[in-house]
């Protein structure tokens, strides 16, 4: 609910002209009325329509700069003839009638070339930059015709005013690192591979990573989904990225390195997060040293996340990136409280990218680590990826052996599939809740995949105790479960089913129902402030910790979650400490606010009917391994979109950039 | 299930193949969709709006060059809507316009021009301050944002199809324009096909502007003369002054489904300007009935090829042309194992695949039209593309995604190897597949230094391929291993789904090697040179001792790559002798040169065609319908694979015998616009190894051959091999390209 004046936005008329300011009805949406700590708005305005939080909004200027905006942002445009002409014309007529030379033909000439643009532009953001502009032609009219009749500027023409814009999309605004996906799709459309990768890698440097194992959330967002099926985006940014591997080009970045600015950062942990940290400040001109306890690089997707979900030659394209943009990398290096101490006068700031790597228990009677075949997913994923992507250490031989997994998220499908491979006799999943659930808490493919490759999922299951002779593991009993709705309509309830229990010979129990932060290395004297749930605290804006100038990004601020989650977290965290480092002061970009203002408004709107684009086109699916020639191996499971696939799912995409501009 | 989707395009009923979108079937079943930007050869541009359709039930319009039909829709592509919205966009287009039709090269063809007027627009309602928008020099190009309409096929064509990627889009709104990319100036091969899909005036000829009005031009449909792609193009000539000779003022192509290289656009000006007089006329018959024999080069046509196979069963002397030879021998070798005459692939085929080796060519410049139809496989088809050669060629990074690098010299192991690696589950005759299990691949692997990860990698890319091209440079048929070489190669052709595409190195090599019997060329005297070194020189080349037409100023027929017969011809008048004239003096007579054409070798796959009965246009569809393709014709496939001999050894400094872009021989080096650079161009390695520097005069000694040439670093380039150019005549034809050779400063 927003306090406003005046207010078109998705169709609600609130009009309050007038009115005394007590009076005034809400806005049902979450309008940005407050554009940060100090600044109140004055107006916002964007693709879905116009809100007014003052009464002395100068209209036709508010106008003129939104369709001005349209002509600066360009990255999106000047890519068709409606937008190119239209919007530099929508601009210029009304600046004319701002400044007090327009006439009732402008009005006519901007109602035309604005009904064009609606139906034939190319972009929604050539489409919906006039539905605010008419909007206030239509509510304001009185204001515009007294400006045309007398000759004169409109009110605060010539005044200082802050138009602060910014451009988005329903599905870069769900993406957590915020990737222009338009752009990187459309890069793909138009064979301009190159282009497609430097639009992905502007916020997120792991391209190969997240075109092959984000759970991409953006795909939820797809306005696609309001006409047939949405855009199968995750998949398309591989094409950026395999182009420039395929052709040994060297690493495109999508900015200039900057010189030297004197600054030194030190990032714990070389997994995505620190990653993508590392890249980001090095390309300020910062000095980045990342610290990896490992003896290798990429954190748990290089060692948690399997070969044949993410191949690590890939992956490791990625880090050559980051490491191209000037990184240094240490690696077997734990950090304790002690170097931590140090760091704090070594270095103008530090980030905390450590993860989650300490597998939860279960809470099973007899649950002690210690017993022989007890093995947590962290330790078992650890050794296989170790093994199979670097030989280190030694493999994982399954064989005649039964394994029971306990969990129901990727880490456990990733740990039954990998059991497979290493040739277990049998592998279960124990899980608590149901076949659906299970698929939307993973995804559909890794769900099927896995059953084809034989693992038995044991559906409203739980471990209720372990059985070991002499600390060696010998059984389990599980417990069954029924899910019992609440007779008064609140959730429904997993009640055990007495008398079906039953007893599993097994050689390994493996724990993958959650992972924890192990931040040992934190300083006690430093009191630093956690989360409920044993995360570093930060305020989800900017990720400064309790202690001034270290931060914290990724799994160990928000517990386990997703890549891009963590690459999300980190690109704002970078650019809020190399403002820190400069300045002394921790702050956002006008950028940043816009784009938690935009996240706070949701941009993707389900309900609303898209016109414009045939529907009916289906969403291609690319070919997968078959289960007789992956289940023994790791090769990679999905092979991607051939190019006729890719450029026929790009064609699907209705580019849908918006720009949404506050005024303060 | 039916690939074919059934819908309604204004009431008639039409089927969609899979892929093919709305304003593709719409074209096809002759209904009219109005577009600007719209090029069938690239992907859509989607930016003029102007195609736009309305589909029953759906809201809004639709558009329809990027959008496939779905099952059962009824479109309809005009409605008085759809009308003003394209009128809108057409004043839209035409807002600060610059009014200079009057001077603008493009008047008369233009299509903003002929939109403006198709869709009447007679008033401007709308109107914008202009920027100022500054003409760009881009050499043999020239570009004027202000006349832009920003279509962006100019970007497409150059990324998609010709593979340099050297111009892109810098958006901005209305201040959007085309820039060179990564570049302050345009950093490109220049061929111009900006120019061609151009629609308006923004980026014209820089040679051409300003000199002629289009409807002044007479168009000469032809077969481009400089490579054996046997491009398609126009010449369009007009009277250079009152009184005046016609003369060629510009080529043009068939851009919307054709490409040209930037010697077929600007080398135009080979023509013969000299003519032969009756003194000299008389000389050339004298030295023919004196020859021993005639030496000509295959910058000729398969008439007078024909002539000069008459006129050496007539005179009974020899016929030299080591290139044609050499082509010869190969596809001879070939045809003993293949059991036919003719490669199975072609041009088409190559931007069809999705898998492709190239192997013995620098193909970027050996021949233009297979590079771009690589791009067009790799950007297309996302084809895997291996390019194994000795040296690697930056203008195939974007297209190549395996460069295979192999030692000079081993091509004939190189093949063996790739068969090897291909034919390892075929179902060969025991001789044959007792000739791969006795390959000694640690040997072969060893000399050539090509690796079994290399191959397995090859496999692996190639694992979800479907069609696979293998294309065979000149290397390989001028190697002295040729004969085994072609039969290795014929082995994959014939037992793998491999098509073949051999790379003639002239014009018309393949048909010099189809209509000719030709004999090794021997240091002797009384040699009749055509257009080749001679005793006497009867040649459309300057050194003439009688001048004859050039390729540009005759009738008569080229077999290109493709083993199609196209036919070309006189843009330019010619008056002088023919070598039909020559031929007729010595009692072989014909009304004229294309009366051989119909005569020309059945046994070869020859048709009994007129030359005037032969059609020279593409179909508004894009299918070439010129000439005709040769007939396949049997023979006996009886050869054996022979041993493999050791592979040899090239230490030191070697230079490798191959032309820069825009120039491929004696003919484009006379054209005005190309430039002639005949620097020897190597790397700093090569340099320190050679002990000369940038700048040097240096001699160059290889066989018994001496030449100066300057020499150029080229930073582009890497390893102890430097590039040679062939074009100004230095090089004998049909020589092995790569020389062991010394290198010495020449000190002044």
């Amino acid at each position: 609910m927003s306090k406003v004046y005046f207010s078109t936005w998705n169709g609600e008329l609130v009009n309050n002209v007038s009115k005394p300011q007590e009076e005034w009805e809400e806005s049902a949406y979450n309008l940005p009325a407050t554009y940060d700590d100090h600044r109140d708005s004055k107006a916002f305005i964007g693709w879905d329509g116009v809100s007014l939080f003052h009464e002395d909004v100068d209209v036709i200027r508010l106008a003129m700069e939104y369709a001005a905006q349209y002509q600066v942002y360009s990255e999106a445009c000047g890519r068709c003839a409606p937008g190119r002409w239209g919007g530099q014309i929508l601009y210029d007529q009304l600046d004319k009638i701002a400044r007090g030379e327009g006439s009732i033909a402008d009005m006519n000439h901007l109602r035309e070339i604005g009904a064009s643009m609606q139906i034939t532009s190319k972009c929604e953001i050539g489409k919906t930059v006039p539905n605010p502009i008419l909007d206030l032609m239509t509510h304001f009219e009185d204001e515009f015709m007294d400006c045309i009749n007398n000759q004169k500027p409109s009110k605060h023409y010539k005044d200082e005013i802050g138009y602060i814009a910014k451009i988005t999309a329903p599905c870069t605004d769900m993406c957590p690192a915020h990737v222009d996906i338009p752009a990187y799709i459309e890069g793909v459309r138009d064979l301009r591979f190159d282009d497609s990768l430097q639009a992905t890698r502007q916020t997120m440097p792991l391209a190969h990573v997240c075109g092959r194992v984000c759970p991409h959330p953006c795909e939820d967002a797809c306005r696609r989904t309001n006409l047939d099926e949405p855009i199968s985006i995750m998949e398309l940014k591989r094409l950026g990225a395999d182009y420039e591997t395929d052709h040994s080009f060297g690493f495109t970045h999508p900015m200039q390195k900057k010189e030297s600015n004197g600054k030194k950062v030190a990032v714990i942990g070389a997994g995505p997060a620190g990653l993508t940290t590392a890249y980001y400040l090095a390309a300020e001109g910062t000095q980045v040293d990342v610290y990896e306890e490992l003896p290798v690089l990429g954190g748990e997707v290089a060692v948690g996340v399997p070969e044949y979900r993410m191949p690590i030659d890939k992956y490791n394209q990625d880090i050559e990136c980051v490491k191209d943009m000037g990184v240094n990398f240490i690696t077997n290096a734990r950090i304790n409280a002690d170097d931590m101490r140090r760091f704090e006068t070594e270095y103008d700031s530090t980030m905390l990218a450590t993860g989650t790597r300490i597998s939860k228990k279960i809470r099973c009677n007899n649950e002690r680590p210690e017993v022989e075949g007890y093995w947590s997913a962290i330790e078992m994923l650890d050794q296989i990826n170790l093994w199979d992507k670097y030989e280190i250490g030694k493999a994982v031989d399954l064989t005649d052996k039964t394994v029971v997994c306990v969990g129901g998220g990727f880490t456990s499908m990733d740990v039954v599939r990998c059991a497979i491979r290493a040739n277990a006799k049998k592998v279960y999943m124990v899980y608590r809740r149901d076949e659906k659930t299970i698929i939307r808490n993973t995804t559909y493919d890794e769900y099927h995949e896995a059953v084809e490759e034989g693992v038995e999922f044991l559906f409203y299951s739980a471990v209720n105790s372990m059985s070991d002779e002499n600390d060696v593991l010998k059984s389990l009993l599980i417990d069954k479960f029924e899910l019992v709705p609440d007779p008064d309509g609140g959730r429904a309830q997993l009640n055990k089913i007495e008398g079906e229990s039953y007893t599993i010979e097994t050689d390994f129990l493996i724990p993958a129902v959650s992972q924890s932060a192990d931040l040992e290395l934190i300083p006690k004297e430093w009191d630093m402030q956690m989360t409920s749930w044993g995360t570093i605290k930060t305020n989800g804006k900017d990720y400064m910790t309790s202690r001034r100038g270290v931060f914290a990004s990724g799994d160990c601020e928000y517990g386990p979650m997703t890549i891009v989650n963590a690459v999300g977290q980190a690109k704002r965290a970078a650019s809020v400490m190399s403002r820190y480092m400069q300045n002394a002061e921790i702050s956002l970009s006008d950028d940043e606010i816009m784009e938690d203002h935009l996240r706070n408004l949701k941009v993707y709107d389900k309900k609303e009917k898209v016109k414009g684009w045939l529907p009916g086109l289906p969403r291609q699916e690319s070919e997968k391994l078959s289960v007789d020639v992956r289940k023994d191996n790791d090769k990679e499971v999905n092979l991607g979109f051939t190019q006729e696939e890719a450029m026929n799912e790009a064609d699907r995409c209705m580019r849908c950039y918006y720009i949404a501009m506050v005024t303060v | 299930m039916s690939n074919l989707i059934n819908f309604k395009i204004d009431g008639i009923s039409v089927e969609a193949q899979k892929g093919e979108t709305i304003l593709n079937v719409a074209r096809k079943n002759d209904i009219y969709i109005p577009t600007m930007c719209y090029i069938s050869k690239t992907t859509p541009c989607a930016s003029c709006r102007m195609c736009v359709v309305e589909a029953k039930g759906v809201d809004g319009f639709v558009l329809s060059c990027n959008t496939t039909p779905t099952q059962g829709i009824e479109i309809t592509t005009n409605s008085s809507e759809l009308n003003t919205q394209r009128i809108n966009i057409m004043k839209l287009y035409d807002v600060n316009h610059p009014l200079e039709c009057g001077v603008c090269d493009k008047s008369g063809e233009c299509d903003l021009q002929n939109k403006t007027l198709e869709f009447n627009i007679e008033r401007q309602n709308f109107s914008t301050r202009d920027l100022s928008r500054e003409i760009k020099d881009w050499g043999l190009i020239s570009f004027d944002p202000a006349l832009c309409i920003l279509c962006e096929k100019c970007v497409h064509i150059c990324n998609e199809v010709i593979g340099d990627d050297a111009i892109e889009v810098i958006f901005g709104g209305y201040a959007s324009t085309i820039i060179p990319k990564n570049s302050d100036v345009l950093d490109c091969t220049f061929c111009g096909e900006c120019i061609a899909v151009c629609p308006v005036g923004a980026l014209v000829s820089s040679n051409f502007k300003y000199s002629a009005n289009v409807w002044e031009l007479n168009r000469i449909p032809a077969t481009c003369a400089h490579c054996s792609a046997g491009c398609p193009l126009e010449y369009e000539s007009k009277n250079s002054g009152i009184n005046g000779d016609d003369s060629i003022y510009r080529v043009k192509n068939n851009f919307e489904y054709t490409s040209l290289c930037g010697a077929g656009r600007f080398g135009f000006d080979f023509d013969n300007k000299d003519a032969g007089d009756e003194t000299s006329f008389n000389k050339a018959i004298q030295a023919l009935k004196e020859a021993k024999a005639i030496r000509f080069s295959s910058m000729i046509t398969n008439e007078e090829a024909h002539i000069l196979q008459l006129l050496k069963e007539k005179l009974n002397i020899k016929l030299f042309n080591e290139d044609a030879r050499k082509f010869q021998e190969f596809m001879r070798a070939y045809s003993t194992i293949s059991g036919k005459l003719h490669h199975s692939g072609s041009l088409d085929a190559i931007k069809q695949s999705d898998a492709a080796i190239v192997i013995g060519s620098r193909i970027s410049t050996d021949n233009p039209a297979v590079r771009y139809a690589l791009t067009t496989a790799s950007k297309h088809n996302g084809a895997k593309i291996v390019y194994a050669h000795p040296m690697e060629d930056l203008l195939m990074q974007n297209t190549v995604t395996q460069f295979m690098k192999y030692e000079v010299g081993t091509e004939e192991g190189v093949i063996a190897l790739l068969a090897n690696a291909i034919l390892q589950k075929a179902d060969l005759s025991d001789s044959e597949r007792a000739f791969f299990d006795d390959l000694d691949l640690g040997y072969l692997d060893a000399e050539s230094n090509i690796g079994d990860e290399e191959i397995d990698e090859m496999m692996e890319s190639f694992s979800r391929t479907k069609n696979r091209v293998l294309i065979i440079g000149n290397d390989l048929m001028a190697h002295s291993r040729s004969s085994n070489i072609a039969k290795l190669a014929a082995l994959i052709e014939k037992y793998s789904d491999f098509s073949l595409v051999v790379v003639p190195k002239e014009v018309n090599t393949l048909g010099s090697s189809l209509i000719c019997d030709l004999d090794k060329d021997e240091d002797i005297s009384d040699v009749v040179g055509y257009n080749a070194k001679g005793d006497f020189i009867i040649s459309f080349l300057s050194l003439a001792n009688l001048a004859v037409a050039s390729l540009n100023q005759q009738e008569g027929t080229f077999v290109n790559i493709d083993n199609r017969v196209l036919p070309t011809n006189v843009a330019v008048k010619f008056d002088g002798y023919t070598l039909n004239d020559v031929a007729s003096t010595l009692g072989i007579s014909a009304t004229n040169t294309v009366a051989y054409t119909k005569e020309l070798k059945k046994s070869s796959g020859f048709k009994e065609v007129e030359f005037d009965d032969l059609e020279n246009f593409l179909s508004a569809n894009g299918d070439d319908v010129r000439g005709y393709l040769l007939d396949e014709v049997s023979c006996k496939a009886d050869g054996e694979l022979e041993e493999l001999d050791d592979l040899p050894e090239f230490n030191g400094t070697i230079i490798y015998n191959v032309n820069p872009v825009l120039q491929f021989n004696a003919q484009t080096n006379q054209a005005e616009q190309l430039e002639s650079d005949t620097t020897l161009r190597g790397s700093a390695q090569f340099a320190a190894a050679a002990r000369i520097s940038d700048g040097d005069r240096v001699e160059i000694n290889f066989g018994a051959k001496a030449l100066i040439r300057e020499f150029k670093l080229d930073s582009e380039l890497k390893g102890t091999i430097a590039l040679n150019p062939t074009f100004d005549d230095v090089i004998d034809a049909g020589r092995y390209r790569f020389e062991k050779s010394k290198i010495k400063r020449v000190v002044e």
